[in-house]
């Protein structure tokens, strides 16, 4: 049985001035195992992000039913939890009391989320920055804080967003093998988007792939590198093959849509 | 107590690039200078009252002014009178904040409520409280009450403005993450917007605490039965230019002493705003 499904997920939104609807996702389905690592590539615009949304529950589909071990997912509930390419920490609180956020709205009390907290800023690396505000870290250290905010509330599926959209590249590479490290204790499943195809392929089991406007699955791919996996992979011949084998998919769904001439059309979260 | 420019202008204001011909001081090089400043305003002051270059009874001399000072501590004048203000301000002032904050808030979350009442509120700004004060006394008598209201009305309006504004600040990104966690409309406003307006309502404070002190002592001199105002209208009355200058000393203290408070609890309750 899978634990996450998604079933011919359909989203149009209505342009509020022209009353034009815009298809931003069409016929979405596909399952994700319990324990599964699935990236999801596509060119900017495709509802990559849109679908994240989706699944958290903070968008609600046209049409189409997703579903999280069998039952109907209705509204944002801690069995699943976000991960955003912004960070969205809250800047007000500490490293620790960010951590603690998820764990406060679900009504645990004081002493054992704090508890919980140190755990987690612990395994992301910062507990010697436990009592810093968000503006004193850099963007890697924010993004450990946002990685520890979302475990922390046990999630079943990890959702990541771009996670590491906003970092430059060698932190990119160093924050995705700590990702795996982190992974490989309790093999939570996680669905991770992203446009980085390197990153897709050296995280993922299985990576999906998709076009733009609208956002529909052009193809599955599954990844068949053992782990765990060093940064070197990145390396060896067979890592060519794949990267090439999506960038094909990518560059030709990039030019059928033509959405390198209109620019990004990813609509913003709703409130 | 240092004059770095607020939260606010700091995040307005480009950063200034450091200009060449007008390198930046030490700050206790621009404590020192701020000090000399003052003391040859009080040595220029000294000399030209108490030689009597010009009228002395007019504009007295420091020396003088310790001397009014001293009398009018040691005959409990000033006390019994700066009690009375200090009760007035404290009557009015904390009411504003708590009724100000969440006007301020209300007009943050409700656009019809904001619509209704943000022509009422730009006039009201800039209009001289004091206007007010006949019918105040008309209303709540010549005492300690009208006083009261006068501080709460001035100190108000600011608080509103601020605390609205800095809920319709707060960044979307927390908002977001508060969301996706799964808060309640209230946790986000209490988790959420109040502590991320905070700054901004402390900001508001601080210019309610001038604005308020300015109107109680107007209130106080136009008609009282005790208070700094009133002392300062009695003495302007007999020509005592020492004792007057002792009363701006005082209420000017008061203002200083007000907002140093103010971002004391500021750096206590936001130390992520006051460090950054």
């Amino acid at each position: 049985m899978s634990q996450l499904a998604l079933d011919r997920l359909h989203l149009a939104y209505e342009n509020q001035a022209t009353g034009a609807s815009f298809l931003a996702l069409s016929e979405v389905s596909f399952k994700v195992e319990r324990g599964e690592f699935v990236t999801i590539v596509g060119p900017s615009g495709c509802g990559k992000s849109t679908l994240l949304m989706l699944i958290a529950a903070l968008l609600k589909p046209t049409s189409g039913a997703l579903s999280l071990n069998d039952r109907p997912i209705s509204q944002p509930g801690s069995d699943r939890a976000l991960v955003f390419q912004d960070f969205a920490l809250l800047p007000w609180r500490t490293v620790l009391a960010n951590v603690e956020l998820g764990l406060e709205l679900k009504g645990v009390p004081k002493d054992k989320r704090r508890e919980a907290a140190r755990r987690y800023v612990q395994m992301v690396g910062l507990r010697a920055f436990e009592n810093s505000f968000p503006h004193q870290l850099s963007g890697g250290m924010r993004q450990r804080v946002g990685i520890a905010r979302a475990l922390s509330v046990e999630p079943e599926v990890l959702l990541m967003d771009e996670p590491f959209g906003a970092l430059d590249a060698q932190i990119r590479q160093v924050m995705a093998s700590e990702l795996l490290r982190i992974w490989e204790r309790d093999r939570k499943t996680i669905l991770f988007v992203t446009h980085d195809i390197d990153e897709a392929v050296y995280l993922a089991d299985r990576i999906i792939v998709m076009s733009a406007s609208p956002g529909r699955i052009v193809k599955e791919i599954k990844v068949d590198f053992p782990r765990p996996r060093e940064l070197a992979i990145r390396n060896t011949p067979e890592f060519t093959l794949y990267r090439k084998q999506i960038w094909d998919l990518l560059e030709e769904q990039i030019r059928n849509s033509g959405s390198w001439e209109q620019g990004d059309v990813e609509p913003a979260v709703a409130s | 107590m240092s004059s770095l420019p607020s939260q606010a202008e700091a995040r307005l204001a480009p950063r200034a690039a450091p200009r060449a011909f007008q390198r930046a001081l030490q700050p206790w090089m621009r404590a020192i200078v701020g000090v000399g400043g003052v003391l040859v305003f009080l040595v220029v002051w000294q000399i030209v009252g108490s030689q009597d270059l010009i009228r002395s009874d007019l504009i007295s001399y420091p020396t003088e002014v310790l001397r009014s000072l001293y009398a009018m501590v040691a005959s409990g004048e000033l006390w019994a009178n700066l009690s009375v203000t200090l009760q007035e301000f404290v009557l009015g002032f904390f009411p504003a904040i708590v009724l100000g904050v969440a006007l301020g808030l209300a007009f943050a979350l409700s656009r019809r409520l904001l619509y209704l009442f943000d022509p009422l509120f730009a006039a009201l700004y800039t209009a001289p409280m004091i206007a007010f004060v006949p019918v105040l006394v008309v209303w709540f008598g010549v005492g300690l009450v009208s006083k009261a209201v006068m501080v709460f009305l001035s100190a108000f309006i600011p608080i509103v403005i601020n605390t609205r504004t800095g809920v319709e600040e707060v960044p979307e990104a927390p908002i977001r993450a508060l969301k996706a966690f799964g808060a309640s409309r209230w946790q986000i406003i209490a988790k959420g917007l109040l502590p991320g307006a905070l700054p901004a309502i402390m900001a508001g404070l601080r210019l309610a605490v001038g604005r308020s002190i300015v109107s109680l002592v107007a209130a106080e001199m136009y008609v009282s039965v005790r208070g700094i105002g009133r002392l300062v209208q009695v003495y302007s009355t007999s020509d005592r230019a020492a004792e007057i200058f002792v009363l701006v000393l005082v209420i000017s203290s008061l203002g200083f002493l007000g907002v140093v408070l103010i971002r004391r609890i500021e750096a206590y309750v936001a130390p992520w705003s006051a460090a950054r």
